[in-house]
């Protein structure tokens, strides 16, 4: 180990750790936004299965964001991984319209789970970048995020290849967490 | 941090090592791996070492062309004359008689054309992976179909977005965008191994709907591939290719080498008995690991031994 690393070590010994989980159907764009976050090549993305975690650090926090495949085959085992997370991210292909509707379902299954019960929800609306993208405040509609009482919740468009807006949404998170467990 | 401070030392003592050599054994160090080190990967990996940490200049513009020639895919048509070039040079620059060497010539050559044969199908892979695959594309549809009726050569599909594309583990009804990064040089890999191997692919796909140790196959498949696309690309399959094959390597050996890999692979992952299909990222890290370790000797060569019980 060089000096450098120790030193480092030293310097950014975080004031906590804070467990994210990246949920969303399959090609949403998961672990694309896992690789911005970690700042690491997003060209060579293959479908994830099983799952990926990675440690960012960001605003003074250490963020171990999961990753998890987003196929309906495993979404079964999505709710092995919901124990102690901080913040729910739950990411949307903003282009595929046909599959608004399920993962407007998912995401309601999901907010009804009594482990995820008043964690902060942050949905990236993800693929701003394509033509064809439905805008945020269109997908807020139709996964009736408006009437969401039982948490705080935010929706960011963004485009995770580009990384646009990715910042913006991880700014909320790390704020919202400070103001609801001091 | 002594392997650090040894490498960094190296680097200084290493012209008056090899100028001391030179003086004592009247042979400069490419004549002297190419005389004293057994052929295949570890002649080769220690010939590309001597010429990249080159400080001549005129061997530095070599390799700067021998590259570019690699880059552009020239070294089929014309790389007879291209091995010619670099034979030639290196033996005007380090003053070798070319009729009391002849060997040399011809060892030379052949770890030339190795070296720079690698570095050309690196760069065909990497087209083929850059291609997304297009749905609007009538030679792209007629391979993903190919690939159908490879795998499952007793069932028609009923449409082109079904259900049934899930049967050979893709996510959804539309194969498409499962692709992602890995372009058509997924679908390609997942053609070869069904078509050259079809008894060894129809048995990992059985195994996939094992149902304790199921996986889903063309998801994995494409995941095999990026494991594949690495090796190659970080260098550390330099040790099979080099090993593998004499001249130029076709792309054909990066098909077979895929091949091998996922077969491996789903022994290894039937052996690991994981829990379930999220424990895949740790079991593939774990092959990873130990394909790795074992590219590490210069003496290896990935085998194909597929075998499949019959029932």
């Amino acid at each position: 180990m060089g000096l450098l690393s120790i030193l480092r070590k030293l310097r950014s010994s975080p004031d906590k750790e804070l467990r994210l989980l990246l949920l969303g159907l399959d090609n949403a764009g998961k672990t694309t936004l896992l690789k911005k976050l970690a700042s690491e090549d997003v060209t060579h993305i293959t479908p994830t299965q099983g799952f990926n975690i990675k440690s960012v650090q960001s605003e003074g926090f250490k963020l171990n964001v999961w990753d998890i495949g987003g196929q309906r085959k495993i979404r079964p085992y999505w709710r092995n991984y919901f124990e102690n997370t901080d913040v729910l991210i739950y990411v949307i292909d903003s282009a595929d319209r046909k599959r608004m509707e399920e993962t407007s379902v998912e995401l309601m299954d999901l907010l009804m789970e009594v482990k995820l019960s008043g964690v902060p929800l942050l949905v990236y609306a993800n693929k701003q970048d394509l033509l064809n993208a439905a805008p945020a405040s269109e997908i807020a509609t139709s996964l009736g995020l408006l009437t969401l009482k039982d948490r705080v919740w935010q929706i960011q468009a963004c485009s995770a290849t580009s990384g646009e807006g990715v910042k913006d949404g991880m700014e909320w998170v790390c704020k919202n967490v400070k103001t609801k467990k001091k | 941090m002594l392997q650090l401070a040894w490498s960094f030392l190296y680097w200084y003592l290493r012209p008056l090592i090899k100028w001391f050599l030179r003086r004592t054994t009247k042979l400069c160090e490419l004549q002297r791996i190419c005389y004293g080190v057994p052929s295949g990967a570890q002649r080769t990996l220690e010939v590309e070492f001597s010429l990249e940490n080159s400080r001549c200049a005129e061997i530095k513009r070599l390799i700067s062309d021998l590259n570019q020639a690699s880059e552009s895919n020239k070294l089929d048509a014309n790389g007879r004359s291209i091995i010619h070039y670099a034979v030639y040079t290196v033996c005007r620059v380090k003053c070798i008689d070319l009729h009391i060497h002849s060997q040399f010539t011809k060892s030379f050559g052949a770890c030339v054309q190795q070296i720079w044969g690698y570095r050309q199908l690196l760069q065909e892979v990497e087209n083929l992976r850059k291609t997304s695959y297009d749905s609007t594309n009538p030679n792209h549809e007629e391979k993903l179909l190919l690939l159908w009726s490879l795998l499952k050569p007793d069932e028609q599909l009923e449409a082109r977005i079904s259900k049934q594309w899930q049967e050979i583990g893709f996510q959804g009804d539309d194969p498409t965008t499962d692709f992602r990064g890995m372009g058509l040089l997924g679908l390609e890999n997942l053609i070869f191994f069904a078509r050259e191997y079809p008894k060894a692919a129809r048995h990992v796909l059985s195994h996939s709907r094992h149902p304790n140790y199921g996986f889903v196959y063309a998801i994995v498949g494409i995941n095999i591939t990026s494991m594949a696309y690495y090796l190659l690309r970080n260098g550390t399959a330099k040790t099979h290719v080099y090993n593998a094959c004499n001249g130029i390597p076709s792309l054909k050996l990066f098909h077979i080498m895929y091949s091998y890999l996922f077969f491996e692979f789903d022994k290894f992952w039937i052996n690991e008995k994981p829990k379930n299909v999220m424990q895949f990222s740790i079991v593939r890290e774990k092959y990873e690991k130990g394909l790795k370790d074992s590219l590490a000797d210069p003496k290896t060569i990935l085998r194909l031994n597929f075998h499949v019980d019959e029932i």
